[in-house]
């Protein structure tokens, strides 16, 4: 049996994955410029100040569909049975630009549009490791 | 313009045939076509006092990656060929054979060397090409892997999806691109594909990878080296072929405020438009001037990426102009008229290079196009590759 790529935390991505866990989407805000990076990067893409200093914020995780492919061979074997399934670009909501790439909720098929309201939920790819997936915004929740 | 502009000539060149697996290791390919290449310039192996590459390879299938086995390095070829140079460098980082050329070019303008052979060495491993264990994601993987989104045919569809879905572009437009760079291709004696042109309807019914991207969206991975000799302009001029100048060049590296392991369809802009601009400053040349421009095409879409930057058409309609026929043979502009990636195999930015020799050389042989003076040869994407000039008239 294939073992799911989990992802190893780190010392920039742990908040992150603790916060996923509990159902939380955050990303890393500097504290100097207030830019929000996603994925956090070593050094703030806003304001490129040496202190290096973040903390995370916890977004809404709605945002608009910027892309997708529908993944047909899945080179990571874990995946396999899971194929065709859609990985998604959404474009959040707290800043231009700011992107989560995740694969989407929505059962394969489901017609997606560029610029459809996305929002966020999350999934155990093992036990106690959630990753964050994209769902299109049901309409009554628009 | 540049300083160097026109200093330095392309003056010989060899290619290997270009096999999906050689017996054997990659380094004793490499040698052999590195010495091909010097004997076409009317060289002696002594001569070469400079070696350069892009060694920096797409994937081993998850295997090793050895130095003369799954890649070579210009200190790999060095060693073997029993040489001392005295000017030895490696390109880092992608858009391999316009920086190595533009390593060369620099330093025989500066004199560090007199004679220099670039060289790029492919391999394909005998696993899938992308396929990888990976039950921990580090790095930067974790912001990928965990999500099932994995390798270029992926990275590259989130970008072309964003293209269609923004400007309406359809795969039958696209066709016209990949059946052109299989038509080009299958005249080439060497290419994977000689003999072999496609069918519009093939390309439309082929088996998707990654949703736009079908597999004949994707170059096919080959195991092949191919070589180039360029020295000074003065030098070359007692060299037995028509040397083809380098007018000039431009490199990108453009990731706008974000980190993320694929290019969004702005980056690729913003970075392209920056690229374009450096190659029209540098060579003193702007679109219609180039009688062939030499796009990349390791994935289809970058073919689009490419003539909208350089400036063929604006952007958001390369679709349309291919579709009307813009790139067809004959009528439209040579841009895939070696064939490139798509029509010779993943050879990164040789095809592109190669064109522009053989054409302005003269050495195109049945293939040759009547009056060409200026080629641009692509590498990679406009925002994250590098792009090369050249002439056949002298500075």
């Amino acid at each position: 049996m294939p073992l799911p790529p989990l992802p190893a935390p780190d010392a920039l991505s742990a908040g992150f994955w603790q916060a996923a866990n509990a159902g939380r989407l955050v990303v890393q805000e500097c504290t100097e410029c207030g830019w929000l990076a996603y994925p956090p990067d070593a050094v703030c893409p806003g304001c490129l100040t040496p202190k290096r200093s973040f903390r995370w914020r916890q977004v809404s995780g709605r945002g608009v569909l910027r892309s997708w492919t529908v993944v047909h061979t899945a080179f990571l074997p874990w995946f396999g049975p899971l194929v065709p399934y859609v990985v998604a670009a959404a474009e959040l909501e707290e800043q231009g630009g700011l992107r989560l790439t995740a694969r989407l909720a929505d059962p394969p098929g489901t017609p997606l549009a560029y610029g459809a309201p996305v929002d966020t939920v999350f999934e155990e790819l093992a036990d106690g490791v959630a990753v964050p997936l994209i769902r299109l915004t049901p309409a009554a929740e628009r | 313009m540049s300083t160097t502009s026109r200093q330095v000539a392309v003056v010989g060149y060899a290619h290997s045939p270009v096999l999906r697996h050689v017996e054997g290791p990659l380094g004793a390919v490499a040698l052999e076509t590195a010495l091909a290449a010097i004997a076409d310039a009317g060289l002696r192996r002594d001569q070469i006092d400079g070696f350069t590459t892009g060694a920096l390879f797409p994937s081993s299938g998850g295997g090793p990656l050895v130095d003369g086995e799954q890649i070579v390095t210009s200190e790999w070829l060095v060693e073997h060929l029993r040489l001392s140079p005295r000017w030895l460098a490696g390109f880092q980082g992608v858009g391999q054979i316009p920086g190595a050329m533009i390593l060369a070019a620099d330093a025989i303008a500066a004199g560090s060397a007199d004679y220099v052979l670039v060289h790029r060495a492919m391999y394909n491993p005998p696993t899938r090409y992308h396929e990888r264990e990976l039950p921990l994601a580090e790095g930067r993987d974790q912001w990928s892997a965990p999500h099932g989104l994995w390798g270029p045919p992926s990275q590259m569809a989130l970008a072309y999806m964003e293209y269609m879905q923004r400007y309406g572009a359809s795969r039958e437009s696209m066709a016209e691109v990949v059946v052109e760079a299989r038509r080009n291709g299958s005249r080439i004696p060497w290419s994977h594909w000689y003999g072999r042109p496609l069918e519009r309807e093939d390309y439309l019914d082929s088996r998707m990878v990654s949703e736009p991207i079908s597999v004949l969206d994707c170059d096919i991975p080959v195991t092949g080296v191919g070589a180039f000799v360029l020295t000074s302009a003065e030098r070359a001029r007692d060299l037995p072929h028509r040397p083809v100048y380098i007018a000039g060049f431009a490199q990108g590296r453009w990731r706008s405020t974000n980190s993320l392991d694929y290019w969004t369809l702005d980056d690729i802009y913003e970075g392209g438009a920056k690229t374009a601009a450096r190659l029209w400053e540098s060579t003193g040349f702007g679109p219609g001037d180039v009688d062939l421009p030499q796009v990349y095409d390791g994935f289809s879409p970058m073919v689009y990426f490419w003539l909208e930057v350089l400036g063929y058409c604006g952007v958001g309609e390369a679709h349309r102009f291919v579709a009307d026929g813009g790139i067809r043979a004959g009528s439209g502009l040579p841009v895939l008229s070696g064939g490139g990636a798509l029509g010779n195999g993943r050879m990164h930015g040789v095809p592109q290079t190669l064109e522009c020799y053989l054409q302005l050389s003269g050495r195109a042989g049945p293939r040759q196009l009547p009056g060409v003076e200026v080629g641009v040869a692509c590498q990679s994407t406009p925002n994250f590759g590098g792009v090369v000039a050249y002439t056949n008239a002298p500075g």
